[in-house]
């Protein structure tokens, strides 16, 4: 930490000074304005036209010369009016694997006037790359912007610091805010690709207490269906009778669960049975198969179905 | 047909759209340059747009960067053939314009658009070099709007924004920047050149220093307003209305220019001016001349109630009678002064310096000389005095076979040749000029001290909002003889030709374009009033805008309350007024940071309020939570604020929006509610409060 280079230490000591919020309203005390280069140029420009005007004697070259100056002064007041009053909101990031872009969904809201032209990027575009979001804001409206991330690793990632920036409508000032989101992206381990097959169902120590509930299998009662039950759970005559999604109590078509166990993976080092275990986690899901996590000190009873392969992922993606 | 083309433009893709839209701007930014460039480059700059209008239509590649340079070589290779020079102002603007059209070959992303637009600013304000007319500002605000127009587009990269919408946000910016612009305008110290006099920029020329035969050709058809004049008394005849230019005594054979004295300043001829007669107050607003002098109506004497003054300046009156200053007139001056229309002026008596006025250059003009000599021996003339003569020779004029024209064709200048011999016996045509150097070489010749005045005579016929139009056709030149007793009479020898041209102040009307001719022999009196409005309105801006100098910053001061302004007030005003704007922003900015909107300020309070009973609750609690948490704190303590908590939950979530006068009633109702309670009722009770 002692090495930061003076910048660097600027923006930490100023980014550690704003909130952590998912919500950012911008006034005035969040929203910054400075001229861009093509601003300098135009007041340069002013400049030249001034000493034409005054060298030439040009009453009209002066009014010329003003107007454009007013009009300038007043493209400052736009482009800051242009971000004030916006409220910003970072819907909850949805998990993903790391190394695949996560995508991040900003809800713009305008309270008042249209808005044009704003820019939404990652502050620290060295790290997570140089994509600007454009988009418009209706007036008394909202509008949506999309930017992504690569999560390196698995675990929780903190959403990038982000800058809303805005030129509109000259380009001579550039107007920005700094945000840091409060809220976190989970990355589930990267799967090992390509991943050696699936290993035998029913081979496993825990296999017993699985196998006394698939022998009542056939009697079991039904319930209502629930996200993640798979078309073949569903009780198909009763749907038809009742006119109501059921499936079957049981975990179905799979005659024997399958146990994928931490120290019977055929790999070593923690990353490694991680990815094996994510990749595995996925084949048992598309193939339809139940299977359950054995961790050391943590157990996930075999299921299937999606709400099961996300919380095995996540169980994966927070593993210590 | 509009219908077909805006179905096909919004057919085209944005960024095709967008170029076609710039290339339109750009066109109409450079055509008035069109008139007074060379034809190439008018050519150039048509083909190199059409040609990126193709390429974006196509949605074609653009030219290699070598074609692009090779063009300006091309082009800076032209500038440099046709005006010797790359320097010059014709020469900038033709680079100008070629440079922005071959621009355009480049724009491949609209931030590249930026220098185009610069460039386009600049562009306009070369315009003003050549004209600041009224129809010329509207134009050129006309091509403002375009560009600003077309940054915005620019700054607009999101979908397909109309182009209406973007025009009035430019539009807007350039009308909030008015109060700004007009400060600037009216406050900003009007200085002089800071460099070089612009030579260049005299777009005419009215009278000069000197008289060339055939130079005043060109002047009596300009039409440009040279002065304008309005009379604070009783108006007087047009061939009372000689405004004096510079007085020319010498010649050299061909040219007439001011005379250099080879005489001490004592034996000079003075002015002497004598008064008769009743005074008349003017007021005049010149035109820029790029001269040192003003043509002030004959004679306005130099006294302190009668001369014109100019904040700044020097003016003195000659020993000729006219009025000189002390640096040109490069822009419109308006001055206020009283003239004697009868006046006596020059010595009474015969002083050494006149001798110079009867100076002839040697070996020129034989004939004429002669034919003076045979005048002189007339009997009946023998000793007569200069009054005599000068009737005799205009006697001659008038029945001599001469005739008025404007295009009397050139006199031989070379050297050798006998214009005024030329013009005496042979040709017999002329104007203005050339009967008043042949008379006055004619009584020169006759031993009568003569000399040439240049100035302006004569006026329009009608007044225009109460001012008398002067222009540069009215230019003129007359004769001055000196008589013993009287002193310098005028004697104008055009009048005994053309005595129209005098006593009517009309010159001959140069032929008109069609349309306007047209308009005339249809409806003559329909043709004068609409050109009358229309000067008017003219006047109206030159005198508003264009006449806007230093006298007028000075005048504005003097009517806000400072006593005697100079530039350093005008300075001061400025700054101070631009401070105060800035301050009042930044205080706004200060008030606007503070102001909350009335929902998060309710929520506010509220929290307080709850926090002071005891209720721990968050800033991002929701009222309906707040409520819940009330009850499990307050118990039926509470039952009234938890209600009217969940009111406002009510109120906020559903449609419509509750108004900020709700909020406030409601804010009311909940402080009285809460006033009801005993403080802190229940502390430490709350299970929301953590430990600290």
């Amino acid at each position: 930490m002692g090495r930061l280079s003076p910048q660097a230490w600027f923006r930490q000591w100023w980014q550690s000074r704003l909130p952590l919020t998912d919500t950012w309203v911008l006034g005035q005390r969040n929203v910054y304005i400075l001229p861009t280069k093509a601003g300098f140029t135009f007041a340069a420009t002013l400049v030249v036209m001034l000493l034409a005007s005054i060298n030439y004697q040009l009453n009209l070259g002066y009014a010329l010369t003003f107007l454009l100056a007013g009009a300038g002064i007043v493209s400052m007041h736009i482009t800051h009016g242009n971000l004030r009053g916006l409220t910003l909101h970072l819907r909850p990031p949805h998990a993903g694997f790391a190394g695949d872009p996560a995508a991040l969904e900003v809800v713009l809201t305008s309270p008042s006037h249209e808005r044009h032209g704003l820019a939404l990027r990652f502050e620290d575009r060295a790290a997570f790359g140089h994509s600007f979001a454009w988009c418009d804001a209706p007036a008394g409206g909202q509008a949506i912007a999309h930017l992504s991330f690569v999560p390196p690793h698995r675990g929780w990632h903190a959403a990038p610091v982000l800058v809303l920036e805005t030129m509109f409508p000259f380009g001579l000032f550039r107007a920005w805010t700094v945000w840091r989101p409060a809220a976190r992206a989970l990355a589930w381990p990267r799967p090992e690709s390509p991943a050696p097959p699936l290993p035998q169902a029913g081979s496993t120590p825990g296999d017993e207490r699985h196998s006394l509930r698939t022998a009542g299998s056939e009697l079991d009662g039904v319930r209502p269906w629930r996200r993640g039950d798979t078309m073949r759970q569903v009780v198909w005559k009763k749907v038809a009778r009742s006119g109501e999604l059921v499936s079957r109590e049981t975990t179905g078509t799979a005659s024997r669960a399958l146990w994928l166990d931490w120290a019977e993976l055929g790999v070593s080092g923690t990353e490694a049975r991680l990815a094996r275990l994510a990749a595995w986690v996925l084949m048992a899901d598309r193939a339809g198969l139940d299977c359950g996590l054995r961790l050391p000190g943590h157990d996930l009873p075999p299921h299937q179905g999606e709400a099961h392969r996300r919380a095995a992922l996540d169980l994966l993606a927070l593993w210590r | 047909m509009i219908g077909l083309l805006r179905e096909r433009l919004s057919h085209l893709p944005r960024d095709a759209r967008d170029t076609l839209f710039q290339l339109l701007v750009i066109g109409w930014t450079v055509a008035p340059h069109v008139l007074h460039l060379p034809a190439w480059c008018g050519a150039m700059t048509a083909l190199l747009l059409a040609w990126r209008a193709r390429l974006a239509i196509a949605a074609a590649p653009l030219p290699s960067r070598w074609l692009v340079s090779a063009l300006l070589v091309l082009a800076g290779g032209l500038t440099l053939w046709g005006e010797q020079t790359l320097l010059g102002k014709e020469a900038g603007i033709t680079l100008l314009v070629v440079l922005m059209s071959l621009k355009t070959l480049e724009l491949r992303a609209r931030r590249d658009a930026l220098v185009v637009f610069f460039l386009g600013f600049f562009l306009v304000l070369t315009h003003f070099l050549y004209s600041q007319s009224l129809l010329t500002g509207l134009w050129l605000l006309g091509a403002v709007w375009g560009l600003l127009t077309a940054l915005v587009l620019a700054h607009m990269p999101v979908g397909r924004p109309p182009l209406r919408r973007a025009g009035a946000v430019a539009a807007r910016a350039a009308l909030l920047g008015l109060p700004v612009m007009a400060a600037l305008f009216l406050l900003f110290p009007r200085i002089g050149p800071l460099w070089g006099l612009p030579q260049d920029a005299a777009g005419r020329t009215g009278l000069s220093g000197s008289l060339r035969l055939g130079g005043v050709a060109s002047i009596a058809e300009d039409d440009s307003v040279a002065l304008r004049v309005r009379f604070f008394g009783p108006q007087p005849r047009p061939d009372q209305l000689y405004f004096r230019g510079p007085v020319l005594s010498h010649f050299d054979g061909r040219e007439w220019t001011r005379l250099v004295p080879n005489f001490p300043v004592q034996q000079r001829p003075r002015l002497n001016l004598q008064l008769q007669g009743d005074p008349l107050r003017y007021e005049m607003t010149v035109e820029p001349s790029q001269l040192p002098l003003l043509p002030l109506l004959e004679m306005t004497p130099d006294r302190p109630d009668s001369a014109p003054r100019i904040e700044g300046w020097l003016l003195t009156l000659r020993s000729d009678g006219q009025w000189q200053t002390d640096r040109p007139l490069i822009e419109r001056q308006r001055v206020e002064a009283t003239a004697w229309l009868q006046h006596q002026h020059g010595p009474s008596a015969d002083v050494l310096g006149l001798r110079d006025l009867v100076d002839l250059p040697p070996n020129a003009n034989p004939r004429t000389l002669q034919w003076a000599a045979q005048l002189r021996a007339r009997p009946d003339l023998a000793a007569a005095d200069a009054r005599t003569l000068a009737n005799a020779v205009l006697m001659h004029i008038r029945t001599g076979g001469f005739f008025y024209t404007l295009e009397p064709g050139t006199y031989s200048t070379a050297p050798g040749s006998h214009a005024i011999d030329e013009f005496w016996f042979d040709r017999k045509l002329g104007f203005c000029e050339h009967f008043a150097s042949a008379f006055v070489v004619v009584m020169r010749a006759l031993d009568v001290p003569a000399r040439i005045v240049t100035g302006y005579q004569g006026a329009d016929d009608r007044l225009q909002d109460g001012y008398l139009v002067v222009r540069q056709r009215n230019a003129h030149a007359w004769a001055e003889i000196w008589q013993p007793g009287v002193g310098w009479v005028r004697v104008d020898p055009t009048a005994a030709v053309a005595p129209d041209r005098v006593q009517r102040g009309r010159s001959l009307v140069p032929p008109q374009g069609l349309v306007a001719g047209t308009v005339t022999s249809l409806n003559p009196a329909l043709a004068a009033e609409l050109r009358a409005a229309w000067e008017t309105l003219n006047n109206r801006w030159n005198q508003g805008v264009l006449n806007y100098s230093r006298t007028q910053q000075l005048d504005l001061l003097r009517q806000m309350g400072f006593s005697a302004p100079d530039w350093q007030d005008l300075a001061t005003t400025l700054i101070l007024l631009l401070c105060s704007a800035a301050l009042a922003g930044a205080a706004w900015a200060w008030w606007d940071r503070r102001r909350l909107d009335p929902w998060q300020r309710l929520q506010t309070r509220v929290m307080q309020r709850l926090q002071a009973l005891g209720v721990a609750v968050q800033p991002h609690h929701a009222p309906r939570e707040r409520a819940a948490r009330i009850r499990a704190v307050l118990g039926p303590a509470g039952q009234g604020l938890a209600d009217r908590l969940e009111q406002l939950d009510r109120l906020r979530y559903g449609s419509p929006q509750p108004s900020a006068l709700q909020l406030r009633q409601w804010g009311r109702q909940f402080a009285a509610e809460a006033r009801s309670l005993p403080r802190q009722a229940r502390p430490g009770a709350d299970p929301g409060r953590r430990p600290a």
